[in-house]
């Protein structure tokens, strides 16, 4: 007999306060419900996101997406099978509002709650959405996090390489606040850079001439600073093309990092998965430009792989995703009791020596 | 609404999780841990706890009450996620309890409540609710001689000129379930929204926007 369960998903990390119902069974998932309230608007003048105010929408904000989530769903809470929340990595102050609210619902109603690793909700995401079977590859990048992650298992996640630095989404926010043009800032340079010289000025590939699958963006943030103020001290400001350069000069230098990352982890996936079909996917913010896009598509032609793009809103964050996961791991045994913990920093692959964050709070990714 | 509603209310808005189950006019259980850190561990394992020893579920709730603040920022957060959480799967109103109105809670209208704030600092409100409270920065809150300052036992006050410090003697959670039982029964029920009285610290960017020049 076929079992279907039914999860409430809820996303509180970073600047999305998200809540989501998905129904599944054995024969896959369906999405009942999708609520992502973002909070663009509240951060705008800051040019970025300020946790404390994030923190503080999203305490007043998770328990109205999760009564949408539910009625846009037509279910009760009594029909949720499990609640999964994300519990870790991200902002703190966010996250535990999540988790908050996750343990009163699963108190008050007496349902199993799932802590859910943020990062484990996008790395499953493929499988939610085109039911690609394990194992595969997947880059997830996005305004925080970067990295290469074979997926093997629900709960297996080898990290191939990944930022040592910034983020190519915060690399992209921050492009877009250097040059005049809003928030978020992928959307925006991508505009700009269309009708844009990408070879006028020359930016740097940190990190292409060393092997391996590890990446750097903020040296080519701070180079791009760099031939912008050069442009101010010439000229007094600069031109909407030295910004439309700037742009494509920009996006090709972080494509060209991406791109050939991506080659290498795929040819190291390919190793891995010993003979496996092996797909290759990709999840986050940055996963919308279509450039970077372009070129992932080109690396698994040369390498004959599928690549697999899910839909612009399951790559951005939202609580699908999480439901999705939870499920799994609710499938799969996981129970967490209501004493579990909000973590700020949490890895995916706990094998991996860290990327970036260590000393006494561990790894961040 | 049963004449003798149950209800559970907790706070983590400073250093301890309290939590105190109040049936009408009766405590039946109560809590209170100095806790620094790992409240939002510990909160549900003791409101279990609380219910479990006093013979009831999370079902028999007619009420959740919960502090808002001011105080900890993180732990008001903590405690007003859950108590919305519980009270959105119970179906049960949540009712949002000011630390002034806790703390001021059978003073009379005009006393002066403190609560303490980060860095040695406090909040100033009256427990009636009237007037502005503030966090207190040496001279914005009017302490009229003779003022009675009300303050929980363990807490530091700040001093005023001919004002009495009066601690209160009904605990923190339980201040906090009888506040909400007079809202209830007043029918003006106020949900929980963390109270900060602080903007969040952040600054717009000072860097001046780039000039973009005319193309013409």
């Amino acid at each position: 007999m076929e079992q279907t369960v039914c999860v409430l998903g809820i996303e509180s990390s970073c600047d999305d306060t998200a809540a989501a119902v998905v129904r599944m069974s054995d024969k896959g998932a369906q999405i009942l419900s999708s609520v992502v309230e973002g909070q663009n608007e509240l951060h705008a003048e800051f040019g970025g996101v300020v946790p404390e105010i994030a923190a503080r929408a999203h305490a007043e904000k998770v328990d109205g997406c999760v009564r949408t989530a539910l009625d846009d769903a037509g279910v009760t809470l009594a029909q949720i099978d499990a609640i999964a929340v994300t519990a870790g990595p991200g902002l703190i102050g966010g996250v535990l509002s999540g988790v908050m609210c996750a343990k009163g619902l699963a108190a008050g109603a007496g349902t199993p709650l799932v802590a859910v690793n943020h990062l484990a909700g996008h790395a499953l995401t493929p499988a939610l959405t085109d039911r690609v079977p394990f194992p595969y590859l997947l880059l997830l990048a996005s305004g925080g996090h970067c990295q290469f992650l074979y997926v093997a298992g629900i709960d297996d996640f080898t990290r191939l390489g990944g930022t040592i630095d910034d983020a190519p989404g915060e690399a992209f926010d921050k492009t877009a606040r250097l040059l005049g043009l809003t928030q978020p800032g992928g959307p925006a340079v991508e505009q700009a850079a269309r009708n844009g010289a990408a070879d006028r000025f020359a930016l740097p590939r940190p990190l292409l001439d060393r092997p391996g699958c590890d990446m750097s963006f903020s040296g080519l943030k701070t180079a791009l600073l760099r031939a912008r103020d050069q442009l101010i001290a010439d000229q007094g400001g600069i031109s909407a093309q030295d910004r439309a350069d700037l742009c494509a000069g920009f996006q090709a230098a972080v494509c060209d990092i991406l791109v050939e990352k991506a080659r290498r982890a795929l040819s190291a996936a390919r190793d891995m998965a010993a003979g496996q079909p092996l797909a290759f996917a990709v999840a986050g913010g940055v996963a919308a430009n279509a450039a970077l896009r372009e070129g992932l598509q080109g690396v698994c032609e040369t390498q004959d792989t599928q690549f697999i793009a899910p839909p612009l809103a399951l790559c951005t964050d939202n609580a699908a995703m999480i439901a999705y996961a939870g499920g799994r791991l609710f499938a799969a045994g996981q129970r967490d009791g209501l004493d579990v913990s909000a973590r700020p920093r949490w890895p995916l692959d706990r094998a991996q020596a860290p990327l970036l964050g260590s000393g006494k709070k561990g790894a961040k990714a | 609404m049963p004449s003798d509603p149950l209800i559970l209310g907790f706070d983590t808005s400073a250093a301890h999780v309290a939590a105190a189950l109040l049936s009408g006019d009766q405590v039946l259980a109560q809590t209170h841990t100095p806790m620094r850190k790992g409240q939002a561990e510990t909160l549900f394992p003791a409101l279990d706890k609380l219910l479990t020893g006093a013979g009831k579920a999370y079902a028999d709730l007619d009420a959740i009450a919960v502090g808002v603040g001011p105080g900890n920022f993180t732990g008001i957060r903590i405690s007003v996620s859950a108590a919305r959480g519980l009270a959105l799967a119970l179906d049960r109103p949540a009712i949002g309890v000011t630390g002034f109105a806790a703390v001021g809670l059978g003073a009379t209208p005009s006393t002066i409540c403190s609560l303490p704030a980060a860095a040695g600092r406090f909040y100033l409100g009256r427990a009636d609710g009237s007037g502005t409270p503030v966090l207190w920065d040496g001279d914005n809150f009017d302490v009229p001689p003779q003022a009675i300052l009300r303050h929980w036992p363990d807490d530091a006050v700040p001093e005023f000129a001919g004002a009495t410090a009066q601690a209160q003697p009904i605990p923190v959670a339980e201040a906090i379930c009888r506040a909400a039982a007079a809202q209830l029964a007043s029918g003006q029920i106020t949900p929980p929204k963390p109270y900060y009285l602080k903007p969040a610290d952040a600054a717009p960017s000072k860097t001046p926007p780039v000039v973009i020049l005319d193309d013409a």
